[in-house]
């Protein structure tokens, strides 16, 4: 909330003028101050003067010439275009070398031929208001001569401070005057709150239906009020609070609102059918127009206020049309209630209503403050606007709410807060926020009921804490627990570090997707990730799902950069996906397996001139998840395949242990044109799971020192026979001696006929403690030729 | 004998007048060759007289090591100038770009709550995670948020379609619901923190964004006090910002932690006096954190009056801002590499 400084003065005493030390005393007192603002007087050089003479302007019709009296012994005269005053009223008056507000320098001016040695102000141009309809009418007790600065109320700080949720009684100049109070080890000073009062019975009756939507209800009646504006410090006050200045009753129950933080609600009485209130919940179909002008269904749980007729304001949230205090209005009615938070909450978000009213009760307003409250307002309204309070107050207050007591054991506060308070401590602080404490062990503490948020001692060392002051408190460390990562999350660390020595730079999308981006997926309508789980209330409908794959957002990224310039993107993710299946360890929640995706387009490879770089195509997707298994110690499997999305004849899937634990390959050309995307994509996507596996320790396999013996083999083999299939079938007939077997050349051609390929292979071989001959070695050689052609019908070339 | 001192007086000259390894080449072979005078005189030395023999013998051997001496030494010149200009042939402009590996780079993010991770570890923390999509039970009411708190409206969380329709679901709001699945899963002593995603009904703009990161840290423990919650974050501070932080804490409101609070820390850029990384103020806004309410403690099974602790959320996106000067929240979102690049 937004408050002067002045005004909060006017309750408590702070030793300072400072306004950055007092910001610091709010914010030490847990009540941030978002910024705030120095007003300082807006003008200088203008006196209070009284106009002695007014005659017609000779060449104007709109325009007066007047003879003002500033108390100097000359009659200072001044043409003005204002005419709602009259001889003898007193009033500023701004002689040349004045400024006024807005920087405005004053001189002397000839006006349609007359000159005019000042000017007579409006509120505006002093900049204490809005007003330019007429020039401000001073209070007739104003010293002749004085100048105008003493009776403004500048200069001013004024602070916005944020108010934690738990605190509904700081949301008031008077709540925030006694934490200053206790602060600074002082006292408050209440306002005026008792009314002079006639006694004349108040027709008024109030009836609660609803007694726990509203506990109290205090109907003050107040007659005879001439509506008004209200004045200048009030107004400012309000204004100061981002409250519209409308009339001095209005004005009054809003800045009540704000003094003490009960709001109020005016009504005019002679509005108020049968002078009858009664508080219940609507019925079906009822609506009202509240006094923003809309009109509102209203719902069953939406409290009301009623009169004889029918609904005539929303409980604690704003008025209605009807029965609003009006220039005409002469008898009112304040309204002073308390409501059930979750009530005005529940009103309030339904119908979209904020106000101050329902912001201080949906948090909680002391159940004790309304007679108070209504007695403030009614005092303002025979002071200001000149009415007659009535004895005869109607207050409905069915089961009265006590302070209540929390036990305190002395030694409790040490525990949590770490330093030692005795029991004069801590009485001295609490009792600075108005408890009282009785007792010893524990001590009884009792808590005013404007404090909802004070039941259990956490609630009390809080307060204890907070006024010793969060900065008395030293540094310590708590000592020796034992931790650090776990085998797992180093592994997920080594999978990213191996990701990016691959080339690749990490990415982190967005959880969401849209249905349009899985359709693009090109995924058959059984696919699992289709059954994506859908957000109740998405920000947009393109954000309205949870990935079920990472592969989307992933290439909507290398979409961005592609067309940003970058000729090479090759992006990764690790993240989580979420399936509409349970959670194995938590079935309550859905399985939120986590994913390693990546994707590459462009030319890969080294960078720079005399680099050549490489096209990037499945092999690309390949060469990643061997490089990466190889690098984790695992013996990964890439099998042909055809998955969902990807080239048919360009796409493996990858096994770990016989476990199909994700896909890879160049993406279907149409998936990458749906996500604009161009040419070749290499991308794959694994379960990261089965790749931080806790294995056992590798054990050293020390090299062999003996020299190694190598021979070529080249096999005949049908077109869609597997390389892997000869390179497996080869090492599982070689023999223990086998190093290594790489294929290094494939061809087609006439010379093998169509729909065959020729692969070339290079075996190793090496013995761990001998040098091998060639004889030794021979052997092999004719049972690995015999055991490709049994496997895959491979027949050695050129035999 | 006075041809081999004529030979040797002559041969200094003669040697470093050959310009070059052929002509080296060619006197080596006139001076020490097979047709030399040395090699005639060594292949006579039979012929001559015994007592002879070891004079002469000795004689032709010293000038025959005398002159190879000259000759290596020329010879190591020679190499040394003709490699020296093969050198110079082979200079290129080292100023043209090198064949430079393509390393890719750690996201931000996750540098950042690596980093931050780290630091806990550090003091003994381990590290957990959790469920994304969670239960509005953990969310909210296992860390005392009672029905009618707004954060719980709609216009603040995301609520998720899925199971039982009387077990909400939702996107976690923050990683806390962590401390009640830990607490339940874990016997006291705990020290973990929570790095993870978290999400809020905000439309993307500067410092807002449905998805973010937070480092949730709690530590529950005989004798945890607020003392120990401040000399964590101050040590926290300093590693991750800079031994010379200092930082405070500010009493502030979670349903969660009693007391609340929130750590300023004092600005890395001014160190504190004012500017404008801090608006001024000297201090930094940065962690939330307070020490863990009773009520979320008794909640989970452990017993509050022998247990306390503290809790404290951080955001990794916020740190990096704070130490990065990164003025908007896309910047870890769109993952444009002109960007991700910057980061090392």
């Amino acid at each position: 909330m937004k408050l002067s400084l002045r005004w909060l003065k006017e309750y408590v005493d702070i030793p300072t003028d400072d306004p950055l030390e007092i910001e610091g005393v709010f914010a030490s007192l847990g009540h941030e101050v978002e910024g705030f603002e120095v007003l300082e007087v807006p003008f200088s050089k203008v006196t209070v003067g009284r106009v002695v003479e007014i005659e017609k302007h000779p060449n104007a019709d709109r325009l007066r010439f007047c003879r003002v009296d500033l108390g100097d012994g000359d009659l200072h005269e001044i043409v003005c275009g204002a005419w709602n005053f009259e001889t003898g009223d007193i009033v500023a008056v701004s002689v040349p070398g004045a400024v006024l507000a807005g920087g405005l320098e004053v001189g002397v001016r000839t006006i349609r031929g007359v000159t005019s040695h000042g000017m007579i102000c409006s509120a505006a141009e002093l900049g204490l208001g809005d007003d330019h309809s007429g020039i401000m009418v001073l209070d007739p007790d104003t010293p002749l001569g004085a100048d105008f600065a003493g009776f403004v109320p500048f200069p001013d700080v004024v602070y916005d401070v944020s108010i934690t949720p738990n605190r509904p009684d700081a949301m008031s100049v008077i709540g925030l005057a006694r934490e200053f109070a206790a602060y600074y080890r002082t006292e408050v000073r209440m306002p005026e709150s008792k009314p002079v009062t006639i006694d004349r019975p108040s027709p008024v009756e109030v009836t609660i239906e609803d007694t726990k939507g509203c506990p109290r209800y205090v109907g003050w009646q107040v007659d005879g009020v001439k509506i008004a504006p209200s004045p200048i410090w009030m107004q400012q006050r309000l204004r100061a609070s981002e409250v519209r200045p409308i009339n001095n009753v209005v004005d009054i129950t809003n800045y009540v609102l704000l003094e003490l933080g009960q709001p109020l609600h005016g009504f005019d009485l002679d509005e108020v059918a049968d002078h009858k209130i009664v508080v219940r919940r609507a019925r079906t179909g009822e609506t009202l127009k509240t006094l923003d002008g809309v009109d509102r269904e209203l719902d069953v749980l939406d409290l009301m206020i009623c009169d004889g007729r029918g609904i005539v304001a929303f409980a604690g949230i704003m008025g209605g049309e009807e029965s609003e205090v009006t220039d005409s209005t002469s008898r009112v009615l304040i309204e002073a209630a308390n409501f059930h938070p979750p009530s005005v909450m529940f009103s309030s978000k339904r119908h979209g209503l904020r106000t101050e009213a329902s912001a201080r009760f949906e948090r909680g307003v002391d159940p004790n403050l309304p007679a108070l409250a209504a007695g403030r307002a009614a005092h303002l309204m025979v002071e200001l606007a000149g009415g007659e309070a009535l004895a005869d107050v109607r207050d409905c207050y069915p089961s009265v709410i006590e302070p209540w007591t929390v036990d305190l054991d002395v030694g409790e506060v040490e525990r949590i807060l770490g330093v030692p308070f005795d029991r004069d401590a801590v009485v001295d602080l609490l009792s600075r926020f108005r408890m009282e404490v009785e007792g010893d062990s524990p001590l009884r503490v009792t808590v005013p009921t404007n404090r909802p948020d004070l039941t259990r001692p956490a609630d009390l060392i809080e307060e204890i804490a907070r006024l010793h002051g969060y900065d008395k408190f030293p540094e310590t460390l708590p000592s020796g627990p034992a931790g650090g990562l776990s085998t797992s999350q180093v592994r997920d660390r080594r999978v990213r570090e191996i990701m990016v020595g691959l080339g690749m730079h990490e990415a982190q999308t967005m959880t969401f997707l849209g249905r349009s981006e899985l359709d693009a997926l090109a995924l058959p309508d059984d696919d699992p990730r289709r059954a994506a789980i859908r957000v109740r209330n998405p920000l947009r409908e393109e954000e309205a799902y949870l990935r079920t794959t990472l592969l989307p957002n992933l290439l909507k990224a290398v979409q961005y950069n592609v067309s940003h310039g970058l000729s090479h993107v090759s992006l990764f993710e690790v993240g989580k996906v979420f399936l509409s299946a349970p959670d194995p360890d938590d079935p309550r929640v859905p399985d939120q397996p986590i994913h390693l995706a990546f994707i590459a387009v462009g030319d890969t490879g080294a960078r720079g001139l005399h680099s050549t770089p490489r096209a990037t195509d499945v092999y690309t997707s390949t060469g990643i998840v061997q490089a990466l298994f190889d690098r984790l110690g695992l013996q990964v499997r890439i099998r042909q395949a055809a998955p969902a999305g990807f080239h048919p004849g360009r796409a493996a899937e990858v096994l770990l242990a016989e476990e199909v634990i994700g896909t890879i390959g160049e993406l279907h050309p149409a998936v990458g044109r749906a996500f604009g995307i161009e040419g070749r994509v290499a991308a794959g996507e694994l379960m990261l799971a089965p790749l931080l596996a806790d294995d056992d320790w590798w054990q050293l396999e020390a090299p062999s020192t003996y020299p190694r013996v190598e021979f070529d083999l080249a096999f005949v083999l049908e077109e869609r026979t597997a390389a892997s299939a000869v390179v497996q079938a080869i090492q599982a007939a070689a023999g223990d001696w086998l190093e290594s077997v790489t294929v290094f050349d494939e061809f087609r051609g006439e010379s093998i006929g169509e729909g065959r390929k020729s692969l070339a292979l290079r075996l190793v071989f090496r013995a761990p403690d001998h040098t091998l001959t060639n004889e030794e070695v021979a052997p092999h050689r004719e049972t690995i030729i015999s055991a490709v052609a049994e496997v895959t019908g491979g027949q050695l070339r050129g035999v | 004998m006075e041809a081999f001192d004529q030979l040797l007086a002559q041969a200094p000259a003669r040697i470093d007048l050959a310009g070059d390894l052929d002509a080296l080449a060619t006197l080596e072979a006139e001076l020490v060759g097979k047709k030399s005078l040395i090699a005639e005189t060594r292949r006579g030395l039979g012929r001559l007289p015994a007592e002879e023999r070891p004079v002469v013998g000795a004689r032709v051997h010293e000038v025959l090591r005398s002159l190879q001496e000259l000759l290596d030494h020329r010879r190591s010149v020679l190499e040394r100038v003709a490699e020296d200009r093969l050198l110079e042939q082979d200079r290129v402009d080292v100023s043209l770009g090198g064949y430079e590996p393509s390393i890719g780079m750690h996201h931000i993010l996750t540098q950042t709550v690596d980093e931050v991770v780290d630091i806990f570890t550090g003091l003994g923390y381990r590290v957990a995670s959790g469920p994304e999509v969670e239960l509005a039970w953990y969310n909210f009411d296992a860390l005392n948020t009672p029905p009618t708190h707004p954060s719980r409206l709609e216009s603040d969380t995301l609520y998720v379609e899925y199971g039982d329709p009387s077990d909400e679901m939702l996107l976690r709001t923050h990683t806390s619901p962590m401390q009640a699945r830990y607490m339940e899963q874990n016997d006291p002593p705990v020290y973990v923190v929570v790095p993870g995603r978290t999400f809020r009904a905000d439309a993307l703009d500067p410092t807002h964004s449905p998805v973010f990161y937070q480092i949730e840290g709690l530590a529950v423990d005989e004798n945890i006090t607020f003392g120990d919650l401040k000399g964590t974050l101050a040590h926290f501070a300093r590693e991750f910002f800079g031994s010379e932080r200092k930082i405070r804490l500010m009493p502030h409101f979670f349903p969660f932690t009693e007391p609340s609070a929130e750590m300023h820390m004092s600005c890395y850029a001014c160190d504190g006096s004012g500017c404008r990384v801090c608006s001024g103020s000297g201090w930094i806004e940065l962690i939330g954190c307070g020490m863990v309410d009773p009520n979320v403690l008794d909640a989970v099974g452990y017993d509050s009056s022998k247990l306390s602790g503290f809790a404290f959320g951080m955001g990794a996106e916020r740190m990096a801002m704070v130490r990065h000067g990164i003025n908007h929240i896309k910047h870890f979102y769109e993952n444009d590499i002109r960007v991700l690049r910057q980061f090392t």
